[in-house]
């Protein structure tokens, strides 16, 4: 069921686009929406969707509203996993092709 | 536009080494590339172990001298599939009710050359307590939503 909430709220591409300019950081709506060829109300819409399905967060700095991505649960989850596996994986390719070499 | 995929990680490369040696320091070595910062135990960890036979346990040692589990060895084939099971969950705890795959294949391109297929499935089960209360909340919301969006058009 969570992914599936999830799934239905990054279904949309505008949403999507989105989701990945808070990978990496938080933004107010004005940098959010800008780049993106829809309407600030369209954008506020779409980030209502995402905030609904806890893949992102509100916060309010001062006068300006902030969005980030919501670090708990499965999404913070798979992205810790996603940089853990590409520096395991990165030592391990290192690794194994320094044992071919010293083979020899 | 990049596919985000929510319940898998895939990664896909290849490594300047024969099959037989990818497989040994990906399964043996392990210990020598697994990034010392990751681990749920009680204090720093000294040493990665996967016991290389079907069912064997896959865990962490540590300076304190415990243990913390991180799952199991599912398929253990010399020299191109390993399966591990991944029980860690979304709170870093281990579940013994969880079961996430994690398979690497070791596929040879040349004498020294291997192409290595890894991913890691079932995400989606890792969620657990606090984190579905609340996604499950949401799916409610959206549920709502489409039942109003129906009554709407049948009227």
């Amino acid at each position: 069921m969570n992914v599936n909430t999830a799934f239905n709220a990054l279904g949309d591409p505008t949403r999507r686009a989105i989701f990945e300019k808070l990978q990496d950081r938080p933004l107010a709506v004005v940098d959010i929406a800008d780049g993106l060829p829809i309407s600030r109300p369209a954008v506020s819409q779409h980030l209502k969707v995402l905030k609904e399905a806890r893949l992102i967060n509100l916060r309010t700095v001062g006068n300006n509203n902030i969005y980030e991505l919501n670090r708990e649960g499965i999404i913070a989850m798979r992205n810790y996993l996603d940089k853990f596996w590409d520096d395991a994986l990165a030592n391990f390719k290192a690794l194994a092709e320094q044992t071919e070499k010293d083979k020899k | 536009m990049q596919t985000i995929n929510l319940t898998s990680i895939k990664k896909e490369f290849t490594v300047e080494a024969s099959q037989r040696i990818a497989f040994e320091v990906f399964t043996q070595k392990m210990d020598l590339w697994w990034p010392r910062k990751h681990h749920i135990g009680s204090s720093d960890l000294t040493e990665v172990v996967a016991e290389l036979n079907e069912g064997g346990r896959w865990y962490t040692k540590h300076t304190d001298g415990s243990e913390a589990p991180i799952g199991y060895v599912q398929t253990y084939r010399p020299y191109d599939l390993f399966v591990l099971v991944w029980q860690i969950d979304g709170d870093f705890k281990c579940d013994p009710n969880l079961s996430t795959e994690v398979v690497a294949e070791f596929i040879p391109e040349g004498p020294k050359t291997t192409r290595v297929k890894f991913e890691h499935k079932d995400l989606h089960k890792l969620g657990s307590g606090k984190v579905v209360e609340s996604m499950d909340q949401g799916w409610g919301e959206i549920m709502e939503f489409y039942k109003k969006q129906f009554t709407l058009n049948n009227n």
